[in-house]
């Protein structure tokens, strides 16, 4: 820190008569780069980044910008929108034997590394054994063992029935060259210069941009679509701005005018795919140590009817958002799963003020002079936890405030940071918290009832929890997953039976009280490129940041006009 | 001599402090990184699950079992060898590298645009209080309402007119993504397009504050004897305002000109926000919001570090121009 003012003045005087003179000469420069960035073959795609890309392409990291599907691949592709078969890529076919112990996997014998090398079940095993090795980026918890049987077959065995750990072992396990990571330490590694078997790899990279360009050694055959790049963008409304300027070609996200993007964006087409459960959770379990009236399964439930879901739709969530299943059972593609038993499949649209009116009072509560149901003096007055900035989900809380105290029921939002709300939830000092619930690798609910309502994934009030933030513990639940885990997923009867007991007990009880599914919406360039994903062909989750569903929908396009 | 030494004295206390409150503070704020990871992980479509949440709390070691006191006297001893450790947000880069990248960004937008806010500030402020009671003096309530207007309101009515209107600039970014940063022509004049927005901005929102100081001191030191002993002498007047009136009168501007040249490095947060410029105010924020405890830290060092040397020059400077200062060591 020198000061020296004369020099300072000096070099300040002379940098903005350069700045200056410069305008002059490149005020006109940024906007024909920026249409030049748009090339016919060129994808531009942004993924929500606000800030700089930090160089990090490690597939296992947790701080990666990119690269999972595009330049590393699995041995599947494992999407969660549909239940076709699995899609081979590096391996061609994959049998469990009975008892979910052992599985082979058959490998892809023409496959070269983007370096040249053969890829080989060397690198397969490699791969799986380093994740044995290194835990800190065992994130997907394989907990078997790995041997090559010859150069394309690999046999994976457990000591314990494994099915459910299929999908994140066939489609979320990127596939690492051996010759290149042996002598590194993957979890501190960026991996500056990838290489992978992928349809694409890294060309250029900026902190503001990177590019991905198709490899022409691609096992298929080099993708239709040349480059990919990635912006950083500073947010939501960069985002839509950009989408109006026409020099993005791809985003995830809400943007002003949602219905009518085909007009408000000429070109653009918007596509919305109903993912995210959102729901109330609750501090539920009395006996883990929750305190407060939402212990209670009556008080649960008369929430849940007091919504008015029609209205909360077209209020927080611009219409994007659809109908819910109480059993947690996405609507739209887990429909044959719902138990037939479940009287209402699907969360009533309309309130049902009587429902909750009987529900309360057979609890013990009573119409305080305020019109607030009140048991023992202690008045039904319920505080919901929400981040700070999430209009929609505040608005939605707003929303529900309103339509629960015509119910009698007393509701407040308590915004806070990011870090509070989540601090809040996972050691379950909160009463109720607007959130939604992640689905797994593969469409199949058992994910989000192993993640949400099993007591190994839960913890007392207190204790970090893991995933299971309402506390919510029952043995019977507890069985019937262990019965899941050990059933192969092509024997559906078996698998659904237990989803019955699962379901009729998460509806009965109802720690996660259900809001809507929240739609996630994309904005795509339909004029320049064709293949996108539609509701008819829906091969992949069509949100640009979702790998490696993302990779395949890049390698299904095509430039418009070719 | 005694009086740098107590001078010296003072800013080693005040950087042990400054140190010691950089490493309490982000331990009083709530949720850990593994948290914020798995829930950004969530949004964004991961799978999530007890061992996703397994594997990264030994893969960010958030390893607190350590004694309060050996965590501190680690946190020193790392200090002092310039090892600020992991950032967690941008796994696994060192602070120092996540910090390098982005600071010289800060450093040339917002110093420059001190530089020039505060050259034409005490300038203008010479000349309007040269001859107060003119038709300039209407600059100093224009120039202060400008200030006075909330930054991000002006940043984003600039925004609105410059970028989205005229479109004579980008609105977004500190380049033009498709160039290679490096010091050829074409990016640093690109860097400059996109710089000038946000510098417009810093430079407009601070002016006012130069002006008004400038000119309050040149009024006041036009009634000085020596001035009009200057004029009897018959010296022209352009001679006088600027070797004898603006000469004195600029001595406060410049302490106040190094001490914002202490915060230049902290960056404009807002600025940087609106215009998602790469800079520290962004990564400071983005530290902040995923409990980066090293980042955070890393960055509260550099700030204090920048402002108590700002500070220190500025003492230093100020006994050999004022000699009044030191007078009674």
């Amino acid at each position: 820190m020198s000061l020296n003012s004369p020099f300072a003045r000096r070099v300040g005087t002379a940098v903005a008569a350069v700045a200056v003179s410069a305008l002059a000469l490149t005020g006109c420069v940024s906007q024909s780069s920026s249409s030049g960035g748009s090339s016919a073959s060129t994808l531009v795609a942004y993924t929500g980044q606000a800030g700089d890309y930090q160089l990090n392409f490690n597939p296992y990291s947790p701080t990666k910008i990119g690269g999972v599907g595009t330049i590393f691949e699995s041995l599947f592709f494992v999407t969660q929108v549909n239940s076709d078969p699995y899609k081979p890529l590096l391996a061609t076919e994959y049998t469990w034997n009975d008892d979910g112990t052992q599985l082979d996997v058959t490998l892809r014998d023409d496959v070269i590394w983007s370096d040249g090398e053969a890829f080989t079940a060397d690198d397969v095993v490699f791969t799986f054994q380093m994740l044995l090795d290194t835990p800190a980026i065992n994130g997907i918890g394989f907990d078997g063992a790995v041997t090559k049987t010859d150069d394309t077959h690999v046999t994976f065995t457990f000591d314990h029935a494994a099915f459910v750990d299929g999908p994140t072992l066939l489609g979320r396990a990127p596939i690492v060259p051996e010759h290149l990571w042996k002598d590194i330490d993957p979890a501190a590694d960026v991996i500056k210069e990838p290489v992978g078997t992928g349809p694409y790899t890294l060309s250029n990279f900026k902190p503001q941009a990177f590019t991905i360009t198709a490899n022409e050694d691609y096992w298929e055959g080099a993708p239709e679509v040349e480059n990919i790049r990635f912006l950083s963008l500073s947010g939501n409304t960069a985002g839509a701005d950009a989408l109006a300027a026409g020099t993005i070609d791809w985003q995830t996200g809400p943007v002003p005018d949602l219905e009518n993007v085909s007009t408000t964006y000429p070109g653009y087409e918007a596509i919305t795919i109903p993912m995210n459960q959102m729901a109330l959770l609750t501090c539920s379990n009395a006996a883990l140590g929750c305190t407060g009236p939402q212990t209670d399964p009556a008080v649960r439930k008369a929430i849940y009817y007091a919504i008015d879901r029609d209205q909360l739709n077209s209020l927080a969530f611009q219409n994007t958002a659809s109908e819910m299943s109480p059993t947690f059972a996405l609507t739209e593609n887990q429909s044959e799963l719902i138990s037939s038993s479940i009287e209402e499949p699907v969360a009533p649209s309309s309130p049902d003020p009587a429902t909750s009116a009987s529900l309360l009072e057979s609890a013990g509560y009573a119409k305080g002079a305020d019109g607030i149901y009140a048991k023992d003096g202690v008045a039904l007055n319920l505080t919901v936890e929400v981040v700070t900035g999430w209009t929609d989900y505040i608005t939605a809380i707003d929303t529900m405030a309103q339509q629960l105290k015509a119910a009698g029921i007393g509701l407040t939002a308590s915004q806070s940071s990011w870090n509070e709300w989540t601090e809040k939830k996972s050691k379950g000092t909160y009463q109720l918290a607007i959130d939604s619930l992640g689905q797994g690798p593969a469409n199949d609910p058992y994910y989000l009832y192993n993640n949400n309502f099993s007591t190994i994934n839960t913890a007392k009030v207190g204790e970090t929890a893991p995933v299971n933030m309402s506390r919510f513990s029952d043995p019977t639940v507890d069985a019937a997953l262990e019965v899941l885990k050990a059933t192969n997923p092509s024997d559906t009867e078996t698998r659904q039976a237990q989803f019955d007991i699962i379901q009729q007990k998460i509806v009965d009880v109802m720690p996660y009280i259900p809001i809507m599914t929240g739609g996630t919406t994309s904005e795509y360039h339909a004029d320049k490129f064709t293949g996108w994903p539609s509701e008819d062909n829906l091969y992949a989750f069509p949100a640009i940041w979702q790998a490696p569903d993302n990779a395949e929908i890049f390698k299904a396009l095509k430039p418009a006009g070719k | 001599m005694s009086y740098y030494l107590r001078k010296l004295g003072f800013y080693l206390i005040a950087l042990w402090a400054a140190l010691t409150l950089n490493f309490i503070i982000p331990r009083l704020m709530p949720g850990n990184p593994v948290d914020i990871l798995l829930a950004k992980l969530q949004q964004r479509g991961g799978v999530v699950d007890a061992s996703t949440r397994q594997a990264y709390e030994l893969l960010l070691g958030g390893d607190n079992s350590q004694p309060v006191l050996v965590q501190y006297a680690q946190y020193l001893l790392n200090v002092g060898r310039g090892d600020l450790g992991v950032s967690v947000s941008y796994f696994p880069a060192p602070v120092s590298e996540v910090i390098g990248s982005s600071l010289p960004w800060t450093i040339m937008l917002v110093g420059i645009s001190t530089v020039l806010a505060t050259i034409i500030g005490v300038t203008l402020g010479a000349i309007v209080g040269w001859k107060p009671g003119t038709w300039l003096d209407s600059l100093v309530p224009a120039t202060t309402l400008l200030a006075a207007v909330p930054y991000f309101w002006l940043a984003l009515i600039l925004v609105y007119v410059f970028a989205t209107t005229l479109k004579l600039f980008p609105s977004q970014g500190g380049y033009d993504v498709i160039l290679d940063p490096g010091w050829n022509l074409e990016f640093i004049s690109s860097a400059i397009t996109y710089g000038f927005l946000p510098a417009l901005t810093i430079v407009v929102a601070s002016l006012g504050g130069w002006l008004l100081g400038m000119r309050n001191m040149m009024v006041s030191t036009l009634s000085e004897d020596y001035i009009v002993t200057a004029q009897a002498k018959g010296l022209r007047s352009g001679r006088i305002l600027r070797t004898y009136a603006a000469r004195n009168a600029v001595l406060p501007s410049v302490a106040g000109f190094a001490i914002s040249l202490g915060f230049v490095v902290s960056g404009s947060i807002v600025t940087e926000q609106v215009f998602s410029y790469p800079g520290i105010g962004s990564k400071l924020l983005t530290a902040v919001t995923n409990n980066d405890y090293a980042l955070m830290q890393g960055l509260f060092l550099y700030i204090t570090l920048a402002v108590l040397g700002a500070n220190f020059v500025v003492d230093l400077f100020y006994g050999i121009i004022d000699p009044r200062t030191r007078a009674r060591s």
